[in-house]
């Protein structure tokens, strides 16, 4: 699916001033997948068909994301996000869900799981953020507010093409990903968005979780690349000790974007952790 | 004519950085759309421009003059063939939800930005431009954007795509120089609806009707312009005793009159052929002003 196909797919709410997009794709038990920065509700495009065949997949666009509101006036740190994602849970009537966080998105998961828990149902994070192993170097630069004035779309585009084809993917990702994940923000909107989603990744929003992980008491699965080069895996290693209960799967030959090095293995062990038998073929790549 | 050069939001400057942000607060707009980036080409017109229109531009006066040349054109167009271009391209629901953003947008900005045209337009030919009022007596409006107004998003004004580029072309050959419109760069990003649009809109342009709409739209612009409640100092001779080049600055003004009736009208058409769109969107509240600063005021 390329991303304009996804984004036809994507109905909106308003949610007070701003509004928010999102994919809605088949029934049963919900399951809400959170993408990180520097992308949008498109990263989970391959993994949401294979779930949606036995579940209700959600999959919004943060604030100041892909298709939601980026407008150049709001907070976007990962403690407002979960506020925003708890209301549209509301506005959808959606009571709780299995919640699956990448990146900055794991990060929202947690403070869903945290501080809303009767929304999480259970918990997965991939190549989360977490305590302080973020943000990464690139992403602290990009969110100095000079950047707005100093950098040109277009060169914010491909700093961050290039950025994610050489540390994002242990093998060559299909044709049109990288350029689909960064679609939204190849305008100079789209650039002033992810500048200030990027001066809004905080250590401290995860690190105020740190003490509070071991009150968790939903399953927890925690997958990451064994490669990840902008998230070091001993994080998540250092999540599963701090989790009581948490499964930890360290997946091989995969970077950053796991979901699309080990779509299969990604898959496969969320249908395990979501307790049902994943179907004979689920459309993603082994 | 050649193309004039724009100073983008990032380019900007100095005094022209200062008045793009006035701009957006009292247009109360979340960008600065091509006619006005054209103009800020001639900074020290440009600084000259906003400092005799700005008392205008931040009065309640200036929003009903701007809402009633929208009314007009909407009315006009409302005895049109309906458009059908929203029904005829599949957008998600959230697509259009942007898209009527857009519309919103624009449908906010684009009688406003008619109207300064005009009254520059006036001025640069020694016409005489607003009542002449005495500047703060009459209501102003609250400054900033509102809080619901979509961003102003645009495609380059060369994009990549070759058949947006030819769109693009095709639009500026048929609306007039002297520069892709903003509002024709934010629905590229739904090109299948833009493309949709224009080949329903643009047959229209050849009408004869449409051609004495347009001329109608211009004369009722430059009434409202006249009738602003303080009148608008800017003459060539002035422009030119700043140092910028009078007749080029000129040259653009008469670019932008000239098409920015066809663009209010094409907007129109856009605006009725979508559902829900606002007729009369982001109304501005009336400034509040505190206490002491009346009192200092008067003192």
């Amino acid at each position: 699916m390329n991303w304009r196909d996804w984004q036809a797919r994507q109905a909106v709410v308003e949610l007070g001033d701003r509004f928010l997009s999102y994919v809605d794709l088949g029934e049963g038990r919900p399951v809400v997948l959170l993408h990180g920065i520097p992308t949008w509700g498109f990263l989970w495009s391959g993994l949401a068909p294979a779930l949606a065949l036995k579940h209700r997949v959600l999959v919004p666009d943060l604030l100041g994301y892909g298709y939601s509101d980026r407008r150049d006036a709001f907070d976007r740190s990962v403690a407002r996000q979960a506020e925003a994602v708890d209301a549209w849970m509301d506005r959808l009537g959606v009571k709780d869900a299995v919640v699956v966080g990448h990146d900055v998105g794991g990060g929202v998961a947690l403070h869903l799981a945290v501080r809303f828990p009767q929304r999480v149902d259970r918990l997965c994070l991939m190549d989360s953020v977490c305590y302080d192993a973020w943000p990464g170097e690139l992403m602290i630069q990009l969110g100095h507010h000079g950047v707005v004035k100093k950098l040109s779309a277009e060169a914010v585009y491909r700093l961050l093409k290039v950025a994610a084809k050489r540390g994002g993917f242990a093998k060559a990702p299909p044709d049109g990903l990288v350029e689909g994940l960064l679609a939204p923000y190849a305008t100079e909107v789209g650039k002033v968005s992810l500048v200030r989603n990027a001066v809004a990744l905080n250590t401290n929003h995860t690190q105020e979780l740190a003490p509070r992980l071991g009150q968790l008491s939903v399953p927890v699965l925690i997958l990451w690349g064994e490669d990840d080069a902008f998230l070091s895996s001993k994080y998540g290693e250092r999540l599963a000790w701090d989790i009581p209960g948490a499964k930890y799967v360290k997946v091989p030959d995969a970077r950053h974007f796991v979901m699309w090095d080990a779509p299969h293995v990604v898959a496969t062990e969320l249908y395990r952790f979501l307790g049902v038998e994943a179907p004979e073929e689920t459309g993603v790549a082994r | 004519m050649a193309l004039t050069r724009q100073v983008s939001k990032r380019e900007a400057e100095g005094e022209v950085e200062r008045i793009y942000h006035e701009l957006q607060q009292t247009l109360r707009v979340t960008g600065v759309d091509v006619s006005l980036r054209m103009w800020a080409a001639f900074p020290r017109f440009f600084e000259a421009m906003w400092e005799t229109l700005l008392p205008n531009v931040e009065t309640r006066a200036f929003e009903k003059a701007a809402d009633n040349l929208r009314d007009e054109a909407l009315e006009v167009a409302a005895d049109w063939e309906p458009l059908g271009a929203w029904d005829a391209v599949t957008l998600g629901a959230s697509q259009r939800f942007h898209v009527k953003g857009v519309l919103e947008l624009y449908g906010a900005l684009q009688p406003k930005v008619l109207l300064m045209a005009s009254a520059v337009r006036l001025a640069l030919t020694d016409e005489p431009v607003g009542l002449k009022g005495v500047p703060g007596t009459v209501e102003r409006l609250e400054r900033g954007v509102p809080p619901r107004m979509a961003a102003m998003e645009w495609v380059p004004d060369r994009p990549d795509d070759p058949r947006l580029r030819a769109l693009f072309s095709d639009v500026v050959k048929s609306v007039g120089p002297p520069a892709v419109p903003g509002e024709f760069r934010a629905l590229a990003l739904w090109p299948e609806y833009l493309e949709a649009a224009w080949r329903r809109l643009k047959p229209k342009l050849r009408e004869d009707e449409f051609t004495q709409e347009v001329e109608s739209l211009r004369q009722s612009a430059r009434r409202q312009a006249r009738a602003l409640p303080y009148e608008v100092v800017l003459s060539r001779e002035r422009v030119h005793a700043l140092g910028e080049d009078a007749a080029a600055v000129f040259r653009v003004t008469d670019a932008l009159e000239r098409r920015l009736p066809v663009l209010l009208l094409n907007l129109a058409q856009l605006m009725l052929d979508a559902p829900e769109v606002e007729r009369h969107p982001f109304p501005g509240a009336t400034r509040r002003v505190p206490a002491w600063a009346a009192e200092e005021a008067l003192r």
